[in-house]
């Protein structure tokens, strides 16, 4: 068989990479006198002026093919070259992405070139930004028309694959508050730095979120994370996020509840000379924390209360189950440290399902320190069914000489 | 693709409530799983890191439903979930991280023409699907199973396959023949083609590889998810770390390694090659009466070794011994003293003191640049050896073997010349034979014979050539381990050698050589160990060069750390070197008389070593990729050397551009633009289009970092680095033509300037890519290198092998 008369080829286009020298420098005194000072001055590789850098301004090509991760964009040159002496005509080059779920056409034009010279030659280069893990198979197909009227094609096949660059964890906590936090550690499981140029929790319909990745310092949002922007191979890094149901929804205790969607994380990052890379996770989830059918939380507590003093606070109380009303019996139990004031054993009234009532208590300390508020029990009147509140809140008990800050 | 987008959130819907089921019945399993244990485990409670106030209620209750619900809580707290990373944005919201449901989805919208490999994808799916409804209910391993170690090694086996083939490309010529011979336009049974040429090519059938291996994954439990993970990570820097560090790590084999360029590459090489016949004619007769026999006769080795004690020369003032005079001693022929006394190597070094006329002056002035230079503070166990050897408590002699430097030679095979070899490969013996390079034969056999050979650019013969000198002066291959004595000079000679080794890349080499030399604080290292052959002469033999030698070496070597262990220690005797001379004492800290000028410009010396160091440190921890720790080490050598400001803080941040931090490295171009605003010149004007370059080529336009570049070169049509760059970024821009054209043109143009090994690299890649004739386009250019370039040239740039 004769050889092929085009000669069709494909590099992958990674970033290039900067030249590093290794300065070997010697004093005026030495042997050499300034000889190894001028040789490194005369390379044009060595940064001007400065020629002990290592790191110089000189751009090379890259090396290997490297690795590829999802997120990351393939970008790749594809060259058709004429090594024959004659012209040939209608060459069309088509290259093709074939993952292990469907095939991608990713030549910008499926124009046919009318003929191309000797020693010349087609180019063109293809992005393709990466969507699966695994192995991708390009494509490439050339098919022209000798002199001589002969239709030719052939094609060549590229594999590589496509791994995984970052490991995501995630961990939540329910606040008393309804609030969610959501705790999230990043790992770059690639070979090589990595620059985090965005994390962001994009939340559902059903948040709002507070990023709590930076600390005020004068004025200005420093991130927890220092100066240290980037991640080493294999480091992990640990976000914050605070969830606040929207008004709408935080109404409606019986909304959020078993399984929520709480949102997605949305990472941007860069490698090396500015490479980018983004991905989001699926969708969060997390199982919102059941109270039974009676939720008690608190909505108001003073910090820091006199000893032997009354102070209020504000309970709130919420009927979760799905269709029943219910009557409610409040008792208050006093413990050793906390007295409540007022009639125990009061009926609270109906609670329809998803409502709830504010209820303001009075209650004082007899012993100082930080002392936990609990004895307060709810009977279901109805399932004869009682709900104990311990510990549902901390206050700080301090001698009434001291004066209380409001 | 926003169409698409739309298109698909249908499907996702779908997904997601697939996803939350999965979820729930979790869910479920971990309340029942809950339920048993919670009776048994209420401390445990106690010890969750909690937020909100919710465990504290659960203490003492009764009630079962808002304990076990809080507990579920807790157990979620523990654990650290593993999430999927679904896809990148643009079609996100298709694949809740089942793979396979989004390729259910798209599927239908591929053409027919694909359907025999798509028919084998959907059978092997829908195994896999199943498996994974019925083993696990967590989807992670999906994720995972892709990259199980197996399959990372077939891509491993496959890299390194088409690599060996030739580089960067990863085209074989396997497949294109097959694909010829069947030179079929038929759609339907080229699909079938893939499988059938791949799998003649190597086993792995690239569609059946991931399948049947996620299905192996898929029956690991999800408990060994993470665990199982790790190892398959460690593996990958082996195939990958080559392109992933090739900027910060020193160039491995296909990188061209550093090299110097071009150095009176035209006149040097010229006017030697000129004299070569001549010299080559003169100085073999001189090779064969003095070099090769002089270190192996027995007598002369005793007497060179009697020599530091006992035969001074008593009527030679200058404190110093140059080559020629030791030889003189050792008895060997008086033509080696002309020969390499005529060009006075040693008076040549120290130039300046010999002008002057009056003896007496100039003797002072040695002493206290001497003094000066060779200050070093050596550690406790060697200033009481150095003390007794100076209150004469006992000789020299006896002092034990371990506490000396007994250096020699570990291979003294001809480091030949690559660039010759290569000629032979390719070109054939006549145009090899055309090759004329400076060799170790064909120069004086003395220091100016070596700096010829370093000028010109013959490192390896300038190896040989120390090599013979230091084998005249006793301490040639096999002497290590015998006792010798050390002069300045022939610590000069090793500092050459090793240094030379180092610009060659021969770490090892350079190692082993090191190795006698123990930390350079040996007691005979320092001149006060030979009171009669340096009367009052102080400090250390070693040039400070050669420490900083010793100290970089190793992070070569792959041991940084070690590296920056002995720059810290050097960092601190230079520091207590300057805090001596801010005292008032001398430099090791004795009390001595120096004029404010010799202080100042001692002063001065020391700082500037210590900014030396601090710039190995920088450099060293650049290599260690600890980024932030380099460049708090750049930032302070901009304190040593203010000149350098402008460079430093550009070269912090390509640093950061790097990484990948493009804003920080905008932050620090700004720095250089105001630093050099106050110093106008073509060289700051340059660097300030060189930064916006890189910083438009950080943000993927290379279009835009073509024109500064473009625009460097109206200023400086000249500057290697522009010019390269640009036709680099030509290439991204598909313009692969015209970017040969620029490198093709500027070697021809300056051969002297551009035949460096980065821009014969980026040359060759591109020959490569250009056409299947690269081979003879390379040997063209390796043509071009003979002529113009020494023994020390990196052949791999050229990508012949």
């Amino acid at each position: 068989m004769r050889p092929a008369a085009q000669a069709q080829k494909v590099m992958r286009l990674t970033k290039p990479t900067l030249f590093t020298n290794i300065p070997v420098t010697c004093e005026d005194r030495d042997l050499p006198g300034d000889l190894f000072n001028q040789l490194m001055k005369d390379d044009p590789s060595t940064v001007n002026g400065a020629e002990t850098l290592m790191l110089g301004e000189m751009l090379t090509l890259p090396q290997n093919f490297g690795n590829i991760f999802l997120g990351e964009t393939f970008s790749s040159y594809i060259s058709v070259h004429n090594d024959s002496n004659q012209i040939v005509k209608d060459i069309l080059v088509k290259a093709d992405l074939q993952t292990s779920s469907q095939r991608l056409n990713l030549s910008a034009s499926n124009a046919t070139v009318a003929e191309l010279k000797s020693d010349c030659c087609i180019d063109d280069v293809i992005h393709h930004e990466v969507k699966e893990i695994g192995t991708h198979i390009l494509v490439c197909a050339v098919s022209y028309t000798t002199q001589s009227g002969e239709k030719m094609y052939f094609r060549k096949f590229f594999k590589f694959q496509v791994l995984k660059p970052l490991d995501v964890k995630t961990k939540f906590y329910n606040a008393e508050t309804d609030e969610v936090f959501l705790e999230a550690q990043i790992q770059n499981i690639t070979t090589s730095p990595m620059f985090m140029e965005k994390v962001s929790l994009e939340p559902s319909m059903m948040y709002n979120v507070v990023e709590l990745n930076t600390v005020k310092q004068a004025g200005e949002g420093m991130s927890t994370f220092g100066s240290r922007t980037y991640l080493q191979p294999m480091d992990t890094r640990q976000y914050l996020y605070c969830l606040k149901p929207k008004q709408e929804f935080a109404e409606k205790a019986g909304i959020i509840k078993g399984v929520t969607v709480i949102g997605k994380l949305d990472i941007v990052w860069k490698t090396n000379l500015g490479e980018r890379g983004r991905l989001q996770t699926s969708q969060l989830q997390r199982m919102a924390p059941g109270y039974g059918d009676v939720r008690l939380s608190l909505e108001a507590i003073p910090d820091t209360v006199n000893l032997e003093e009354p102070f209020h606070i504000t309970c709130k109380i919420t009927n979760c189950s799905s269709e029943r009303t219910m009557d409610l019996v409040l008792e208050m139990c006093n413990t050793n440290s906390i007295h409540w004031c007022g009639v125990s054993g009061r009926q609270l009234g109906k609670l329809n399902p998803s409502s709830s009532l504010y209820l303001a208590l009075t209650l004082l300390s007899s012993v100082q320190g930080l002392q936990s508020v609990s004895g307060l029990r709810l009977t279901d009147t109805f399932l004869k069914r009682t709900y104990e509140y311990d510990d549902i809140a901390q206050v700080c008990v301090v001698s009434s000489t001291i004066q209380v800050e409001s | 693709m926003s169409g698409e987008k739309m298109e698909h959130v249908d499907g996702s819907d779908q997904n997601i409530k697939e996803e939350s089921l999965t979820g729930e019945v979790k869910g479920r399993n971990v309340i029942q799983h809950v339920a048993q244990e919670e009776q048994g485990q209420l401390l445990f409670h106690e010890e969750t890191i909690d937020l909100g106030g919710d465990e504290f209620e659960s203490e003492e209750n009764e009630t079962v439903s808002e304990d076990s619900n809080n507990f579920i809580d807790k157990l979620n707290e523990h654990m650290m979930e593993s999430v999927i990373i679904s896809d990148s944005p643009n079609n996100s919201e298709d694949d809740v991280g089942e793979l396979g449901c989004l390729q259910d989805i798209v599927e239908p919208t591929e053409d027919k023409s694909d359907h025999n490999l798509e028919q084998m994808l959907d059978k092997e799916e829908m195994v896999t699907l199943s498996n994974d409804s019925e083993t696990d209910h967590d989807d992670t391993p999906k994720d995972i199973s892709d990259m199980t170690s197996d399959s990372r090694a077939s891509l491993k086996e496959e890299l390194t396959q088409e690599e060996t083939k030739d580089e960067p490309m990863f085209g074989n010529e396997g497949t294109i023949d097959s694909a010829l011979s069947d030179d079929k336009t038929n759609p339907e049974e080229q699909m079938s083609e893939i499988s059938s040429s791949q799998s003649s090519k190597d086993d792995a059938v690239p569609v059946c590889t991931i399948f049947s291996q996620s299905n192996q994954a898929n029956s690991q439990p999800q408990l060994f998810l993470h665990d199982g993970f790790e190892p398959q990570m460690v593996k990958s820097p082996s195939f990958s770390s080559a392109s992933e560090t090739s900027a910060k790590t020193p160039p491995q084999v296909v990188q061209p390694s550093p090299s110097l360029s071009k150095f009176f590459g035209d006149t040097v090489n010229t006017n030697s090659l000129a004299s070569d016949f001549f010299d080559s004619f003169t100085t073999s007769t001189f090779i064969s009466v003095s070099n090769p026999n002089a270190g192996t006769s027995v007598p002369e080795k005793l007497s060179s070794l009697s020599t530091p004690v006992g035969e001074s020369s008593p009527d030679s003032a200058d404190p110093s011994y140059s080559m020629g005079i030791e030889r003189s001693e050792s008895g060997v022929s008086t033509a080696s003293l002309e020969a390499s006394q005529s060009p006075k190597p040693f008076s040549q070094i120290q130039a300046v003191f010999a002008s002057s006329d009056d003896p007496f002056a100039t003797a002072l002035n040695m002493s206290e640049i001497d003094r000066r230079n060779d200050a070093w503070l050596p550690s406790e166990d060697t200033r009481n050896v150095l003390i007794s050897v100076a209150t004469q408590q006992y000789s020299a002699v006896f002092i034990d073997k371990e506490n000396l430097t007994m250096p020699g030679l570990k291979f003294d095979n001809i480091q030949g010349d690559a660039v010759k070899d290569l000629m032979l490969r390719f070109l054939g013996e006549q145009a090899a034979s055309k090759r004329q390079v400076l060799n170790a034969n064909s120069v004086e056999q003395s220091f100016v014979g070596l700096k010829q050979l370093i000028n010109s650019k013959n490192w390896r013969a300038a190896v040989d050539l120390c090599g013979r000198l230091l084998t005249a002066h006793g301490q040639g291959y096999g002497k290590s381990g015998l006792p010798t004595s050390h002069t300045t000079d022939s610590l000069q000679l090793w500092f050459v050698r090793l240094a030379l080794l180092v610009k060659l890349s021969l770490f090892q080499n350079a190692e082993v050589e090191f190795e006698p030399f123990g930390n350079l604080d040996q007691p005979d290292l320092y001149y006060e160990y030979y009171p009669h052959v340096y009367p009052g002469r102080r400090g250390s033999m070693v040039p400070f060069s050669m420490r900083i030698l010793h100290a970089e070496l190793q992070q070569y070597l792959g041991n940084p750390q070690e590296s920056l262990d002995r720059l810290h220690s050097m960092k601190t005797i230079c520091s207590k070197i300057l805090r001596n001379l801010e005292q008032g004492l001398a430099e090791d800290g004795s009390m001595s008389n120096i004029t404010q000028e010799n202080r100042n410009a001692s002063v001065q010396l020391w700082r500037s070593r210590l900014g030396r160091v601090m710039y190995s440190m920088a450099n060293c921890l650049l290599m260690m990729k600890d980024y932030v720790l380099a460049v708090d080490a750049y930032h302070s050598v901009i304190k040593y050397y203010p000149e350098q400001e402008p460079q430093l803080l550009s070269g912090i941040g390509r640093i950061f551009l790097q990484i990948g931090d493009i804003k920080m490295a905008e932050k620090y171009f700004q720095d250089v633009e105001r630093v050099s605003q106050k110093l106008d010149g073509l060289q700051n004007k340059i660097m300030v289009l060189m930064n916006r370059a890189f910083l438009h080529l950080g943000q993927n336009n290379f279009a835009e970092a073509h024109k500064f570049f473009t625009e460097i070169l109206r200023i400086e049509p000249t500057n290697a680095v522009a010019n390269n760059n640009a036709a680099v970024c030509l290439l991204y821009l598909g313009k692969l033509k015209d970017s040969l054209r620029q490198l093709e043109g500027m070697v021809q143009q300056d051969p002297k300037h551009y035949l460096h090994e980065s821009v014969l690299f980026n040359l060759t890649t591109m020959y490569e890519l250009e056409s299947s004739r690269s081979m003879q386009k390379k040997q063209s250019l390796l043509e071009a290198v003979a002529v113009k370039e020494g023994d020390s040239f990196n052949t791999q740039c050229l990508k012949l092998g």
